[in-house]
């Protein structure tokens, strides 16, 4: 668990100190500290409950902590909420559109409200072609869209915002393996451009391929954190087992 | 920045979803026909004043031939409707029908008009009873729930149409799942909704306002912009405390059925029962007395009068020196009887219908009293003033036609008690009624109390809808 200053000074994109979130009897997340610096993509394991989707919402100011401080680009979300959203990106694990509206203009929509509405239909098509919907596609409406092309138009939305940081939470839940792996491939991209990517997810798989960071999180502490450079996919497994056993 | 780009999606989403146009154009459908009610009515009322007018012109165009006619020689046509008697040219022959013209926006809410005289002969036979009568014999129904003019689709529906496209204006959001991707953007839940129901209201409030417009256009006066100002500001004021409400309600978090329960509930309270309440309780509580009572009153006091004409003279003189002016025939004439007899038969009337009065005008107080519990109340009040059909201006009406009755009998008593005949001459000295309707700037003063209460009703729905949207976050 690291708490870093980036090299030139700068604080980190993603940042909790101390996090925590209690509801009523139940601490989701207990004093998290985390630190993620661009280019860097963190993945937080743990089973259903551990405190990954709070930490998310925390960083997205959907729920006030109960203590400590989410951070973006050094920004207290409490107290930032508008400045620390412009830097944010985020992919919930059921991406969910206007249904009466195509994919365009889903995508035109929200990528106005991001602060993008200056982008032209055309380049807004290109970006969702580039997230790995069909052309054909993007025109229709969303009603007759799969789960995993729904997903891409919300890969899409969080492109076009250009976001420093981008917040996923089970964001490969319910692909098919083809569109994993294009998602794999994405956040690699995003990554070599500097984007700060923190990913909530059960995939340990996905998490040893695209991860850059792998924290294991169990009863909303952090009990582990890994290089995925130091580690095999079978030793991420029996780690993770281990922790989960204890 | 926000509001446009919410604006333009939900321009979009409504594009795109057909029961919804469907329910936006059935409401513009029952917009034009409430106006076309009203404009029918308008013009019913208006010829009825033009009657009613023409009426007075032709009357004392014969009644000056016939004097006229007599002078030079000739017999009068009936000796019981002779001009030159004052008691037949200041009685029902010679009558004088006073009418209030319709209001400058009747053709927008009928209120009282259908309820209330909006003319009365008047001669030396006027008396209170002329007064409790009704105006126009009207359909049961028609009288039991209104008619179904703009002001009533405006109180009664427009809250509806509002309630079913904002029930679920942010629940909808939640329940879709486009709240968090929504609030995971640099906007507020405030925000947002703010725009989406703007637009709404925009479509709605637009829509009444333009048919409004054109009412006057067809059947209106642009020359009363102070009304039309007032009935526009009730209109976007009462519309807004709804779109208000529902922005509250959803603020509670809770699901899009219990916030339609809720709404549903809230209209029927407001709308229906709250007023029917209140006017069973003035009914109860202030009873007028009843028609019958007083036509017992009226045919008591005629048998007294005819019994006692000499002594009722006498009496009357005494009470009515001024009547007199020393002039009275030695041997009272019978139309001297007659009058003396009628003049009892009023003061006895005066009696009940005071009663009535009283009672009338404690029911009024109470309703003006608890009108400030619902927004409906106080919405049709400053509607139904500020297209001149209200109770004020009918009240005016009514009691600029009492003082014309005075004058009348003013004019023609002393020579009935004088037994005097009357000449072509007195004709342009017999009174006319001049109505001085009421200035714009006096509705507006006086609609302006129950619209500012609206205001704070909807200060007060917006203050709550903003503290719970304020707490409104992405993970609800």
């Amino acid at each position: 668990m690291q708490t870093a200053e980036s090299g030139a000074g700068q604080p980190p994109l993603l940042e909790a100190r101390g996090l925590s979130k209690r509801y009523g009897a139940t601490q989701a997340l207990d004093s998290l500290d985390l630190a993620i610096e661009p280019g860097e993509v963190y993945c937080l394991l743990g089973p259903n409950g551990a405190g990954k989707t709070t930490t998310i919402n925390l960083f997205l100011g959907f729920v006030p902590p109960s203590g400590g401080q989410a951070l973006v680009s050094g920004m207290d979300v409490s107290t930032h909420d508008r400045e620390t959203k412009r830097r944010l990106a985020y992919i919930p694990e059921q991406v969910m559109l206007y249904r009466n509206l195509s994919g365009l203009e889903n995508l035109e929509y929200f990528a106005a409200l991001g602060g993008k509405g200056s982008l032209g239909r055309e380049r807004l098509a290109d970006i969702l072609v580039e997230a790995g919907l069909e052309r054909d596609a993007v025109d229709r409406r969303v009603s007759e869209y799969s789960k995993g092309m729904r997903q891409k138009v919300g890969i899409a939305i969080a492109m076009a915002k250009e976001a420093d940081a981008l917040l996923l939470d089970e964001p490969t839940s319910g692909l098919d393996p083809k569109a994993s792996n294009e998602f794999s491939a994405l956040i690699e991209r995003l990554r070599n451009d500097g984007v700060a990517v923190l990913m909530a997810t059960h995939d340990l798989f996905r998490a040893k391929e695209t991860g850059t960071r792998v924290g294991i999180m169990r009863y909303g502490s952090l009990v582990t954190e890994l290089g995925t450079d130091e580690i095999g996919h079978a030793d991420l497994e029996r780690v993770y087992l281990e922790h989960m056993h204890d | 920045m926000t509001a446009r780009i919410v604006i333009r999606n939900e321009w979009r989403l409504l594009m795109a979803d057909r029961p919804l146009r469907l329910a936006l154009g059935l409401f513009a459908l029952l917009l034009v026909y409430a106006l076309a009610n009203g404009v029918v009515w308008t013009r019913f009322q208006e010829s009825t004043v033009e009657v009613a007018q023409a009426g007075n012109v032709e009357r004392a165009l014969a009644i000056e031939q016939e004097l006229t006619d007599i002078e030079n020689g000739a017999e009068p046509a009936s000796p019981f409707s002779d001009p030159r008697l004052p008691n037949v040219l200041g009685g029902r022959r010679g009558r004088h029908t006073a009418v209030l013209t319709p209001g400058p926006l009747t053709a927008l809410a009928v209120g009282q008009s259908d309820l209330l005289p909006y003319y009365y002969d008047v001669n030396i036979y006027t008396n209170e009873s002329s007064f409790h009568q009704s105006g126009e014999v009207e359909s049961p129904l028609n009288l039991m729930v209104g008619r179904f003019d703009l002001a009533f689709v405006v109180v009664y529906l427009l809250p509806l149409l509002v309630l079913a496209l904002s029930f679920n204006v942010l629940s909808e959001e939640r329940e879709q799942g486009t709240l968090a991707l929504t609030l995971s953007q640099p906007v507020s839940a405030r925000g947002v909704v703010a725009a989406k129901l703007a637009f709404r209201a925009l479509l709605v409030v637009g829509m009444v306002l333009a048919v409004s417009l054109a009412g006057i256009l067809v059947a209106g006066d642009f020359g009363a912009p102070g009304r039309i100002l007032l009935w526009c500001a009730a209109v976007v004021a009462y519309a807004l405390f709804w779109f208000v409400l529902a922005a509250w309600v959803n603020s509670l978090r809770r699901s899009s059925a219990w916030n339609a329960t809720v709404l549903v509930g809230a209209w029927l309270v407001l709308v229906v029962v709250l007023p029917a309440a209140i006017n069973i309780a003035a009914g109860l509580l202030h009873p007028l007395p009843s028609r019958v009572q007083m036509v017992t009153a009226q045919r008591e006091a005629s048998n007294e009068a005819v019994n006692q004409r000499s002594e009722l003279l006498a009496r009357y003189l005494e009470d009515h020196p001024e009547m007199a002016e020393g002039v009275v025939a030695d041997e009272p004439g019978l139309g001297a009887l007659a009058w003396a007899a009628t003049d009892a038969v009023n003061r006895r009337l005066e009696e009940v219908t005071a009663e009535h009065d009283v009672r009338r005008a404690e029911q009024i107080a109470l309703v003006r009293r608890y009108r400030f519990l619902s927004p409906a109340l106080l919405t049709q009040e400053v509607l139904i003033d500020a297209a001149g059909t209200g109770d004020a201006r009918f009240a005016a009406f009514q009691s600029q036609v009492r003082v014309f009755a005075e004058r009348w009998r003013e004019f023609f008593v002393p020579a009935i008690l004088a037994s005097e005949q009357m000449n072509a001459g007195v004709l342009s000295d017999v009174p006319q009624f001049r109505l001085a309707d009421e200035a714009s700037a006096d509705v507006v003063r006086r609609a302006g109390v129950p619209l500012a209460v609206l205001t704070g009703l909807l200060g007060l729905a917006g203050a709550g809808a903003g503290v719970g949207l304020g707490r409104v976050r992405g993970a609800d």
